[in-house]
């Protein structure tokens, strides 16, 4: 009895610990992908090399026994001691893998298990690629359409004048009523009337359009020095606008970005794989390849060698780097004030609202016409963040208005529009 | 009677040479050049109209003026004391013992800092900080932010490699200045969930002993 119950009691003991064993095992198994993101995915690809080796067929390459344990560990004192280190470490020089010294020996295990068993995922179709084509050229074209009716209709009218003045001329003759030659239509005074009328209208109306466009820039699309195409970058890569026009929270002007803000990026990537198709207004597909290749020349980098070319002639910058002209689609004239920090940082406006949507065009063009009437009717139907004495919330600075404060209280007024607060005086933009 | 020929004759002419020649790839015509383009300085105008000197050499005489970098030795008001440590593998050794000059952060401070993060970090080393951002996948080595290796990095360290770059990480000291970076550390700090010191919502907590714009 009592060896039963010994006998009992050791297999209970095994089967707890197997139990905790292949749980543990699982736990690790499962946590190999999540461990290899967490660690080793910035830099490494299990499939191709990255910043690092890719790590696939990794135990062909690498010394039996604990050298990847070693490695991972301490990868400086490996480099130290170890030749294959040392010729690992001559071939990825200058980066340096980084130390995990945290890492358990377990864990590492279920890391290289998942590289060992990593299926790279199948390449998504690309939907929507064959039906974007055949939107373009079946445009109707309603006016051509009325144009060609109402020149219709004019020489109906015409023929059917002919046919009546024709007419009455033989009931004239019939009766033997003595006219005088008809005037011709061309010299009939309520004809000439007419038609001065109408040039008169449809002259003053293009005139008076083409002189309020005058000094406008709707549209404006310059052909810029490089294809910068801002729905790959602000679109598609979800790139922050300040990222690269910071100046719009700080200043006046949003600031272009100087070419070490697009270096920042370019660095590391050098050809552009996207699936979106850069394409320029005529139809004409742009090389983004080639387009990353002018702004190394404009920053003087070195794309073989990855670094700058060497400053010789001592101006600061390396040689043959310099800045793009960019062309400026914005321009307003030099007696109008415009401060992007009060609009984008105090106001809080998105850049979309004068801007467009800037995150889907290829090529930016002007999208309001930065008219004063636009200005001031934006400046009419905005409200201001209005400082709440009962919360808090809102801009601190508008506590000093006591007035409206005081209307508020009193239900005089629900909101606060810029224009209360003098954003249509003149002198608010011209002085 | 000819009279309004000629009249309507000219109507249409102008009307014609108002509308006809725009382009979308041009930027037209302005009414009073003199009070359009500035005869000032003016960042990015173009001196097409009024060229100060033909000389291309001269600044004027560039088509496009940028705004030339602040005087040697000048400090913006409110600004940190400049990073005098140097960018090379010594100064990367020595960084790690410049201290953090934000003692404190308040809470708006923190939230301005996460937004400042948002903006220039995000896109590569994620909103959460974990290395995974948009661009990630295509850039080599972006650091994972909670990992071990940076919660022991120093916030010097760290400063140094936002200051001056670091592998494939370009410098961001054109986009925060010195207050924005030690303040986005703090964020970063903030992410991997240690506690970042709070000090009240007044307007002198945020105020270091290495601005260089405190009264001592």
């Amino acid at each position: 009895m009592r060896r039963n119950r010994k006998i009992v009691q050791i297999i209970l003991t095994s089967v707890f610990l197997l139990t905790c064993i292949s749980l543990t095992n699982t736990v690790f198994a499962q946590d190999g992908e999540a461990l290899f993101k967490a660690n080793c995915a910035s830099c490494h690809k299990v499939d191709k090399d990255f910043a690092g080796p890719a790590l696939k067929g990794w135990k062909d390459r690498v010394p039996p026994g604990d050298w990847i344990y070693n490695w991972v560990h301490n990868p400086a004192a490996m480099i130290a001691k170890d030749p294959f280190a040392k010729e690992l470490f001559d071939k990825w020089k200058p980066t340096m893998m980084t130390s995990f010294a945290s890492l358990k020996n377990e864990e590492i295990d279920a890391i290289m298990k998942y590289v060992d068993n990593y299926a790279p995922e199948a390449p998504k179709t690309a939907p929507g690629t064959a039906t974007a084509v055949s939107t373009t050229g079946s445009e109707d074209n309603n006016s051509l359409l009325y144009g060609i009716l109402t020149l219709i209709l004019a020489v109906v009218a015409l023929i059917l004048l002919q046919v009546n003045s024709n007419l009455r001329k033989l009931t004239d003759q019939k009766e033997g009523i003595e006219r005088s030659e008809p005037v011709p239509f061309y010299r009939n005074k309520a004809y000439i009337m007419l038609a001065v009328i109408v040039l008169f209208a449809v002259g003053g109306y293009f005139l008076v359009d083409g002189i309020i466009g005058l000094g406008r820039q709707t549209n404006y699309k310059p052909v810029q020095p490089i294809f910068y195409s801002h729905e790959v970058h602000a679109g598609v890569n979800q790139i922050s606008c300040l990222y690269c026009h910071g100046g719009a929270q700080d200043s006046k002007q949003a600031g272009i970005p100087s070419v070490n803000v697009c270096m920042n990026c370019h660095v590391a990537i050098n050809e552009y794989k996207g699936d979106l198709k850069l394409v320029r207004e005529d139809g004409s597909a742009v090389d983004g390849t080639a387009e990353i290749k002018k702004l190394y020349a404009y920053a003087g980098w070195d794309a073989t060698n990855k670094q700058y070319k060497p400053d010789t002639n001592g101006d600061g910058i390396p040689d043959g780097a310099k800045p793009i002209a960019w062309v400026k689609i914005h321009n307003l004239p030099d007696h109008v004030y415009f401060n992007h920090s009060q609009h984008v940082k105090v106001g809080k406006q998105n850049c979309q609202t004068c801007h467009g949507e800037i995150q889907k065009m290829a090529e930016v063009k002007q999208f309001s016409d930065l008219s004063m009437g636009w200005c001031i009717n934006c400046h009419r139907e905005t409200k201001v963040d209005f400082y709440n004495n009962k919360t808090g919330e809102g801009n601190k600075f508008y506590s000093i208005y006591e007035k409206f404060h005081n209307d508020i209280k009193n239900h005089k007024m629900d909101s606060v529009t810029v224009e209360s607060i003098g954003g249509t005086e003149c002198q608010k933009c011209h002085y | 009677m000819k009279r309004i020929t000629y009249l309507m004759a000219g109507l249409l002419v102008a009307a014609i040479a108002t509308v006809g020649c725009g382009s979308d790839r041009d930027p037209g015509r302005v009414y009073m050049p003199d009070m359009a383009y500035s005869r000032a300085y003016e960042s990015y105008a173009q001196l097409d109209s009024n060229k100060f000197t033909t000389n291309p050499d001269k600044v004027g005489g560039k088509k496009i003026y940028y705004n030339a970098m602040p005087p040697a030795g000048t400090i913006k008001r409110g600004e940190l004391f400049p990073y005098i440590i140097a960018h090379d593998t010594v100064g990367y050794r020595i960084s790690a013992k410049v201290e953090n000059p934000i003692a404190g952060m308040t809470k708006a401070g923190l939230q301005e800092a996460g937004r400042l993060y948002n903006i220039n970090c995000a896109i590569c080393h994620d909103a959460k900080g974990t290395g995974q951002g948009p661009v990630a996948a295509k850039v080599p080595g972006v650091a994972n932010l909670t990992g071990d290796v940076y919660k022991l990095m120093t916030d010097g360290t760290m400063f140094y490699s936002i200051t001056y770059g670091k592998n494939n990480m370009g410098s961001y000291a054109s986009q925060l200045d010195r207050k924005q970076r030690w303040e986005v550390i703090k964020y970063i700090r903030s992410l991997q969930g240690v506690d970042v010191t709070m000090t009240s919502d007044s307007n002198t907590a945020t105020a270091t002993t290495n601005d260089s714009t405190v009264k001592k």
